[in-house]
């Protein structure tokens, strides 16, 4: 399927939103996805698959006495699917029930500028490009011990635009680039199994290091054989990035979006310029980031995206808006609107949510425990409590500290406790900042963390 | 649209040399609502039309997805699919192989009593309006509740290369409740699905009200429950978490795919892996249930498949990639979530098979324990460890259920549990859900009460 350019993608949206207008709407606002992607898939230890995905279309706001109606479409060449789903979206709001709220669509700003988001090289790659990547990558991991066994993993390249206009004038393009490679492997030893262990690079731009991400996945694996079962009790517990973004992801980031506040599904409800963790957490929602994943001119409905202060040394600054929540406190939208591309309606979300990174190394954060647990990857947090913060996890892999060193991995280990205990309990911050999903933090080291072992 | 899909794999077989193709195509409509509180986000209605190709080429598998219908670029997706499969094999050890399938023409209808594309919208809203009321004047310390709701309906189209030709209407009704109450810092979250394969009806059996007073209910009693203590404890589970458990901790290491990458069911084909009671299937063929449908998407018939008998593994769940590699019959587990994404192995309605004993019985020799009621999440890894969120939870002191607890999780070694196992009721149950792999299928799970010699609780008392 031949993509669309730039100035096809900006008309279509133009288009929509005039027909609607036409069609005797109060607002309208069009949004247009198109995403290219191509991978090369491994499976177990073989490059056996590559696929190219083109999914496009067009999503469409309508406003009729403060009532909402939303229709998409991916049939976006034919101009009488178009208008039908301009009547779906006018006809839904027809449906719906007006929402004393709502105070209109975003109005024209300027949109940001934006950095490290978009490489021709990575619109340029081919399947044989990827399979080459990924090939690097399996081969570092076999090379590393016979021990491991690749089991899955990938190499993708991403080309993604989107256009938004609406009735208040608001009218934006942006394009950009992803590149990824991961891999996952086990590692068998004497009638034993690992866990899954994985490792990966993700960038805006194209930086990968495949043969990095083979051999620390397989790294992993054969440290994470001899597992042994550990005692009940509270400790230090440093989180790596992957623990962190699962713990955070279904916890704190919820917790900050103006949608759950005023919902009463946030503990931070009441709390701003409150002392809601230690003193070196500082958390930004950064959607300008420079490389971010999520970083982008322009958030879901056109506004543009902005670095926002959540907390500043342990003090809580800011909640997370899109611009139906701003305005019904009448405030700013903070440009967090996002989209499941063309198919959803915009939800309040984070960008890039970036824990300030500390001066430590990583080795620094583990010599200095007498005990303690490395964690990198959590088993169920999306079980835990939403509303109360609290989660109950499995830790593995895991590997035990004990007197500045990692001594052995961990079996049948849960963690228990409450992530807004968690926060105050931080004490230390590693200098490893990475990316990962919405998140971008270092290894973040917490105390007295509850270990429930056999 | 079966002249377009038969074009395009005729391209692909006699142009780009595939050793297999397979077209599929769908004409889908989706009505989505969000209600927040009493405020309707948005009604949502979505046109998805699209068509996947898949190819085998020099042993390696090739897949292109277009947003269109439109010959022209089917056949440019057939080239794109071979080019990729091409590339991909550059590298190839062992070529896949597929087992054999019969070939099968057939036209499959969706007859229900209610057919959601035919219910105005106004309807669809009034029902999710009246789970929110419910919800919200069940108790002042609800504080806020979410309902979604989504139909999909219309019709798929395979084809492949080896004269297989199928039309399947396609029907899905779901809804997710969620509710939360505050009190005294206190929060409390709870949520409940609901889906079906049969029609609208489905609202007439869970009704807004019977669904609406569960989710309120659990949230409130949760208020005053108290954490659990972290350790090991003897453990009775509701048929909620049972289906969970089986789908989450046992079914997934049965997914044939996740078996070959090393998954602890490899190499126990034929031993005991559970206790005697432990029976386990999982089922394409209940009629209405979340999990059904009549072929898959490789063009296999689903059907019921016997997974565990007796605490013996005896069978896998398959695609045909895998059926040929463990030398097995089809099962019909291969499902793809829409036109996007290619087939893969998918559970449909897993459950452990009930036995004898009443929830009296089960309960009445635990001197101190749990009763696990219904689940929150679960998830497992390849080296069978699990874990089980809790949200609702009650001690058993004495042989008795006793106060609440919250936010309790369980985890442990999936087959040291399943030897645990040392009671099954009788009764049952399937609840509906949606599985995540890379992709969401609709699937239900279930089974009946059972008691485990002992698990591990995560609680933070």
């Amino acid at each position: 399927m031949v993509a669309l350019k730039q100035e096809e993608i900006l008309r279509l949206a133009e288009k929509a939103v005039g027909l609607a207008q036409r069609k005797g709407v109060d607002e309208a606002e069009a949004f247009v996805y198109q995403g290219l992607t191509t991978n090369v898939n491994i499976e177990r230890g073989q490059i056996n698959k590559s696929s190219r995905i083109v999914d496009r279309g067009l999503g469409i706001r309508a406003i009729v006495n403060k009532a909402i109606g939303f229709s998409y479409t991916n049939m976006v060449e034919s101009e009488l699917v178009i208008e039908e789903t301009v009547l779906k979206a006018l006809n839904s709001a027809k449906a719906s029930k007006p929402d004393e709220d709502w105070q209109g669509l975003p109005t024209k700003k300027t949109f940001s500028s934006v950095e490290g988001t978009y490489d021709n090289e990575i619109v340029e790659l081919n399947s044989e490009d990827l399979v080459n990547i990924a090939s690097t990558m399996l081969g570092a991991a076999e090379k590393t011990d016979r021990r491991v066994f690749p089991i899955e993993g990938d190499a993708g390249a991403s080309y993604l635009c989107k256009a938004v206009a609406n009735s208040n004038g608001v009218e934006g393009f942006d394009h950009g680039t992803i590149i990824e490679c991961s891999l996952a492997t086990i590692a068998k030893g004497e009638g034993e199994a690992t866990p899954a262990c994985f490792e990966f690079n993700i960038e805006r731009k194209y930086d990968m290091n495949p043969e990095w991400v083979g051999k620390e996945a397989a790294r992993l694996a054969v440290s994470a054989l001899k597992a042994k079962g550990i005692e009940t009790k509270n400790m230090s517990v440093i989180f790596t990035q992957f623990a962190l973004q699962q713990l955070l992801q279904y916890t704190l980031i919820n917790a900050v979006k103006a949608d759950y506040v005023q919902r009463n599904q946030s503990a931070f409800k009441g709390k701003i310029g409150k002392k809601v963790a230690s003193d070196i957490v500082t958390v930004h929602d950064d959607g300008l980031l420079n490389g971010g994943l999520r970083t982008w001119k322009f958030d879901g409905e056109g506004v543009p995206q902005q670095k926002t202060p959540i907390i500043e040394e342990g003090v809580l600054r800011n909640f997370i808006y899109d611009n139906y929540t701003a305005m019904k406190e009448g405030k700013e939208s903070t440009g967090n609107a996002s989209r499941a591309g063309y198919l959803s309606t915009p939800n309040v979300a984070a960008t890039n949510f970036r824990i300030v990174p500390g001066n430590e190394s990583k080795e620094d954060l583990i010599s200095g425990l007498e005990e303690g647990l490395l964690v990198y990857f959590l088993q169920g947090a999306h079980s835990s409590n939403p509303a109360s913060g609290e989660f109950s996890v499995v830790a593995t892999p895991a590997w035990k500290i004990e007197n500045g060193e990692v001594v052995y991995a961990t079996k049948g280990v849960m963690l228990a406790g409450n992530i807004f205990q968690v926060l105050g309990n931080v004490s230390g911050l590693a200098n490893n900042e990475r990316k990962i999903g919405q998140l971008v933090a270092p290894w973040v080291l917490v105390e007295n963390v509850k270990v429930i072992g056999r | 649209m079966k002249d377009i899909l038969s074009k395009t794999i005729d391209v692909a077989v006699q142009k780009f040399g595939a050793e297999y193709a397979e077209a599929r195509a769908q004409k889908l409509f989706k009505t989505m609502l969000t209600l927040k509180e009493e405020r309707v986000e948005a009604v949502k209605q979505g046109i998805e039309n699209g068509a996947a190709l898949r190819v085998l080429v020099n042993g390696a598998w090739g897949f292109a997805s277009v947003g269109t219908l439109n010959t022209e670029t089917l056949t440019n997706a057939a080239s794109d699919a071979c080019k990729m499969a091409r590339a991909a094999s550059l590298r190839l050890k062992k070529p896949i192989k597929l087992a054999e399938a019969k070939a099968v023409e057939d036209i499959v209808s969706m007859i229900p009593r209610k057919d959601p594309s035919k219910i105005p919208v106004e309807d669809k809203i009034n029902t999710a309006l009246t789970m929110s009321k419910i919800i919200q004047g069940y108790d002042s310390r609800i504080k806020s509740c979410t309902i979604d709701y989504l139909d999909l309906t219309g019709t798929t189209y395979f084809m492949n290369n080896e004269d297989t030709c199928i039309e399947q209407g396609k029907l899905y009704v779901w809804s997710r409740l969620l509710a939360t109450a505050v009190e005294a810092g206190v929060f409390t979250f709870s949520r409940e699905e609901i889906g079906s394969t049969a029609g609208y009806e489905i609202f007439d059996v869970e009704t807004p009200e019977i669904v609406g007073e569960r989710v309120a209910k659990r949230a409130v009693e949760q208020l005053k429950a108290k954490p659990p203590k972290g350790g090991t404890f003897p453990a009775v589970l509701g048929p909620n978490v049972v289906g969970v458990f089986v789908h989450e901790a046992f079914g997934h290491l049965a997914e044939a795919d996740l078996t070959l990458l090393g998954s602890v069911l490899l190499g126990k084909f034929g031993k005991k892996i559970a206790s005697d009671v432990v029976t386990f299937y999982d089922d394409g063929l209940v009629e209405g249930a979340f999990g059904s449908f009549k072929y898959d998407d490789e063009g296999v018939p689903t059907q019921k498949t016997l997974l565990v008998k007796n605490g013996v593994v005896i069978g896998l769940m398959h695609n045909r990639e895998t059926a040929q590699k463990f030398s097995a019959k089809l099962t019909g587990n291969a499902r793809a979530e829409d036109f996007r994404f290619e087939p893969i192995i998918r559970m449909r309605n897993t459950f452990m098979e009930p036995k004898d004993h009443s929830f009296e019985e089960l309960v009445e020799d635990v001197k101190f324990g749990y009763y696990f009621k219904g689940f929150r999440g679960g998830q497992a890894s390849l080296d069978g460890t699990f874990q089980v969120g809790i949200q609702e939870a009650y001690e058993i002191v004495n042989g008795e259920i006793g106060a609440p607890i919250r936010n309790a999780s369980i985890s442990g070694s999936t087959l040291e549990t399943l030897l645990k196992v040392d009671a099954v009721g009788k009764d049952f149950e399937l609840w509906p859900g949606r599985c995540g792999k890379g992709q969401t299928a609709f699937i239900c799970d279930g089974g009946p009460h059972i008691r485990v010699k002992e698990v591990l609780v995560g609680g933070s008392a």
